[in-house]
């Protein structure tokens, strides 16, 4: 069992943006959250991660609610990388990643053998070991990206939740990142959840795919039981022509117009 | 940062501290000589000598690094949490509120406050600003408190108290006698005069105190700087944390106000300074900034006291010569 | 919208005239309102008349014109700066304003009224500059807190190098009544200056409302529409310089007026500077006019600084906007 969301209701302040939501997130896979702006793709994402508390219902991470557990052994067991965190100024990519090891250090206490072992591992894992000793604000979208993800991955967590991910990324690089998250989830067995914006990512990508609207869950399933053009028309208000692909199997989104009623 | 690099800078900033230092045990209407001081120092100097080391320039400069490292130190933590390099602790309404209750109680009639009771009298002050900058401090906190304190919205209220109670404090002024409004315009710039050791022993054990609290949680300080949702993904409780850094900044603030009146600026110089120096983790970087806003301080008082002899300005206003146009520079390189 | 500018203007112009009249006629000495048209049309010399003439009514005029262009400041301020707190007090403008006249007032090149409203001038325009270099370019996206923040350093700087010269030209306490800000020292010369100057350059500004619409909607959307952003926001600058300078030599530093009126008038008639502008100005006037009254009445026989009343309608404007910011 991954994550399994009971009767959440969650809101911004008073705004109810999910009145009532029940799915699960198998554990081991890729999970994108699609649908239209404003659907609560992100709303559901930060639930999740806590960053909004749930006003109703419960969050169970390998069985256990997350509301009854400590900060720290959250961070233990799910790393968050939000849409646009900050970086501090100065900063070497080898102290950023360094932070990924916070949820196991006491107030004084440095960095051990063991932890600068893992950190070493997640930027090697990233592709950005050479860059190590580079500021941070040097970097190019993509490499910063990486670095963010070689946080989360020194946080040595099963769950890894994203929030648009590829965002302000061009399309190469924007592909790397989802190449790199893939590996990660074959090689550590990692669960991976994220938010997407762009549909043929999320099929070509994507083992388990969740689509939203208006608060609701409007399907889920795997990229070829529900990419179809009937679901397409309910989410995005749009007519499209599918493809699929010749050697994996799923589908492709060619051209799509609006609804004319 | 390399720590031998980080090492070698903080003893720089050390030696120069000591500098500073010495100059300020020298120079006045009465020059000593640095022999004649290291000669003090050691306990046989003359009679005026010690009084003039020991009783009227040691204390002062003490209470200066005192002011001075809370001073630092506090808006050190105010940026990192507000993630604003402007952010200071005299702009945010804590001095204003100690200083209107200063002025109530001098426009109260209280003049002979140097007489009978000469204990509390000396005590009297610092804790009715204490009081004062906690209140205000309470207010902004009431004001600006909507599902939670968000640092911008209480750095933003804090400047509305800020002006609201220097407009109350302006009234005040006008209907006061000529002694009276001068005193009150010497606390309200901020000055060391009057330090003594009375002071000192008030002050110093909560600073340290209270520096030594932020620094055993400055990693939390470092992760806050991620922003809230990385902050809270690697385990830090935010809203928690970022309101302990608040009141832990605002005591700081409030306890340097309450014996050396409200010096602007200093809050603002030292932490950036600092972190050009040591980079951005919290741990070296307040300590450094604390080394580095003594200096300022220190050597602002001396210029302070001797630039108009016999008058003395608010060391407050040298401060802010400085600062201002460091100020100005940062508004313009920062956007 | 055209109907609530139609009965705003109209309420207005009432209270304004109301005020007026009841401004010349409260003192310490109440002047009944046919003396008061006495005065006006058949001088005599007696005392009532003369005080009218000589003291009231250039005091009321002074209310007037300083209230009118300090709230037509703050509106110009915020439209250019896209800012609802954005006003010549908080900004520091009139505190530069200030340290420059209370340096006039202890030394003797710039001495006497025109002494100091040079010196005012010069005083706002240097914190212009400084306004001008925040507000230019990449900075005009600048956060509210930002922008806050460097107004307050350089205001709290002003103020507190002001009262080292005070202190040090032995004059500390006439500067505290700049500070408070207050209409003392009304005079036909400082009407006759702060109409001519200033409502020479207010004039040139309500010609450019349409313009600040348009730069409100923001940089970019400015420049689509063939308009240089930079060209308006210095201009408008320059011309908030010189309202600004012989607001502060007449009647001191008037805080928050920028503040609270444009902010209420907006809630009422939108964001339309062409009409907000003048309707800012209108109610400025007569709330400055009402406030004089109140501060020379409260605690007669002496006089509250005006600043006080101002400050206690705009601090908790201010106060309300912040509480807006979502961060």
């Amino acid at each position: 069992m991954g994550i399994e969301i009971k009767n959440l209701q969650a809101a911004y302040e008073d705004r109810i943006i999910i009145p009532d939501a029940s799915l699960v997130i198998p554990k081991g896979k890729v999970t994108m959250l699609i649908g239209p702006n404003g659907c609560g793709k992100s709303t559901l994402l930060k639930s999740i991660a806590r960053t909004i508390p749930a006003k109703r219902g419960s969050i169970y991470l390998h069985g256990e609610d997350i509301r009854r557990m400590p900060p720290k052994s959250l961070a233990k067991k799910m790393a968050v990388l939000p849409q646009s965190p900050l970086v501090p100024e100065g900063i070497q990519v080898k102290e950023l990643v360094a932070y990924g090891r916070f949820p196991y250090q006491k107030p004084l206490s440095g960095l051990k053998r063991a932890d600068h072992e893992i950190i070493r591992w997640a930027m090697e894992k990233t592709g950005v070991l050479e860059l190590e000793e580079r500021r941070v604000e040097e970097l190019s979208g993509g490499q910063r990206q990486r670095v963010w993800i070689s946080l989360a991955l020194a946080q040595k967590t099963g769950v890894l939740l994203l929030d648009e991910p590829t965002t302000y990324l061009d399309m190469a690089h924007q592909l790397e990142i989802l190449e790199l998250l893939r590996k990660l989830n074959h090689e550590e067995k990692t669960t991976i959840v994220m938010v997407i914006h762009e549909l043929n990512h999320a099929s070509k990508f994507a083992d388990h795919i969740i689509g939203m609207k208006q608060g609701h869950i409007l399907f889920e399933g795997t990229p070829k039981e529900v990419i179809h053009v009937e679901n397409l028309r309910k989410l995005y208000e749009i007519e499209a022509v599918l493809m699929e692909n010749k050697d994996k199997g799923y589908p492709i989104c060619m051209d799509y117009s609006l609804i004319c009623e | 940062m390399k720590e031998k690099k980080y090492g070698f800078r903080a003893a720089v900033c050390l030696s120069l501290l000591l500098t500073v230092v010495l100059i300020a045990l020298m120079v006045g209407s009465y020059h000593i000589s640095p022999f004649q001081i290291v000669q003090t120092l050691l306990g046989s100097g003359s009679k005026l000598q010690n009084f003039t080391v020991f009783q009227i320039r040691l204390p002062r400069i003490v209470l200066a690094v005192i002011v001075a490292s809370a001073l630092g130190v506090s808006g050190g933590i105010l940026q990192g949490i507000t993630r604003n390099p402007l952010a200071e602790p005299g702009m945010i309404g804590i001095n204003a509120g100690a200083a209107l209750f200063v002025v109530l109680w001098i426009s109260a009639g209280t003049t002979d406050y140097y007489s009978t009771l000469p204990v509390l009298t000396i005590l009297g002050m610092p804790l009715l600003a204490m009081t004062g900058s906690l209140l205000s401090v309470g207010l902004i906190y009431l004001l600006s408190s909507k599902s939670g304190i968000r640092p911008v919205r209480f750095i933003l209220t804090g400047i509305g108290v800020n002006g609201g109670i220097l407009a109350v404090i302006s009234f005040y002024q006008l209907s006061m006698s000529k002694g009276d409004y001068n005193q009150v315009l010497t606390w309200t710039n901020g000055s060391l005069w009057g330090s003594n050791w009375n002071y000192i022993l008030l002050t110093a054990p909560l600073v340290i105190l209270l520096i030594g609290a932020v620094l055993f949680r400055s990693k939390n300080l470092d992760v806050l700087a991620l922003g809230d949702e990385l902050a809270a993904g690697v385990g830090l409780s935010v809203p928690k944390e970022r309101l302990l850094f608040l009141l832990l900044a605002t005591f700081l603030a409030a306890l340097a106000t309450s014996v050396a009146g409200s010096i602007a600026f200093l809050g603002l110089l030292g932490p950036q300074i600092a972190k050009r120096l040591t980079g951005p983790v919290h741990g070296k970087m307040l300590p450094m900034a604390a080394l580095i806003s003594s200096i300022l301080l220190v050597g602002a008082d001396v210029i302070a006291k001797n630039l108009f002899s016999p008058l003395e300005i608010p060391v407050g206003i040298v401060v802010s010569i400085v600062g201002v146009p460091y100020f100005i520079y940062l508004m313009i390189k920062e956007r | 919208m055209k109907r609530n500018t139609i009965i705003l203007t109209a309420a207005g112009v009432l209270l304004l005239f109301a005020g007026m009249i009841m401004s010349v006629h409260i003192g310490a000495k109440n002047i009944p309102v046919s003396e008061i048209y006495r005065a006006f049309f058949h001088y005599d010399d007696s005392l009532n008349a003369k005080l009218v003439r000589e003291v009231r009514l250039p005091r009321m005029l002074l209310a007037v014109l300083v209230g009118g262009m300090l709230s037509l400041a703050g509106t110009m301020m915020q439209g250019i700066m896209r800012n609802p707190i954005a006003e010549p007090s908080v900004m520091g403008v009139t505190q530069g304003a200030t340290l420059a006249v209370s340096i006039a007032a202890v030394s003797s090149f710039a001495g006497g009224i025109y002494g100091n409203f040079f010196m005012g001038l010069l005083g706002a325009a240097g914190s212009g500059i400084l306004i001008l270099v925040f507000t230019m370019g990449k900075a005009s996206n600048q956060s509210i807190s930002r922008i806050l923040l460097a107004g307050t350093a350089l205001s709290t700087f002003f103020l507190s190098l002001a009262s080292v010269v005070a202190l040090l030209g032995n004059r500390s306490q006439e500067l505290a009544f700049w500070v408070a800000g207050g209409l003392r020292q009304a005079g036909w010369v400082q009407v006759a200056v702060v109409a001519a100057a200033g409502g020479f350059f207010s004039i040139l500004a309500f010609s450019y409302a349409g313009k600040i619409n348009i730069i409100s909607l923001g940089d970019d959307a400015a420049a689509g529409l063939g308009i240089s952003p930079e060209r308006i926001k210095l201009l408008i600058i320059l011309y908030l310089v010189p309202i600004c300078g012989v607001c502060v030599a007449a009647a001191g530093n008037i805080g928050y007026l920028g503040l609270f009126v444009p902010h209420i008038i907006r809630k009422l008639i939108g964001n339309d500077y062409r009409r907000l502008m003048p309707l800012s100005f209108l109610y400025g006037s007569t709330i400055l006019v009402l406030a004089d009254i109140a501060a020379r009445t409260i605690s007669a026989p002496y006089e509250l600084p005006v600043g006080l009343f101002t400050a206690c309608m705009g601090v908790p404007v201010f106060l309300m906007l912040v509480r807006k910011e979502k961060r």
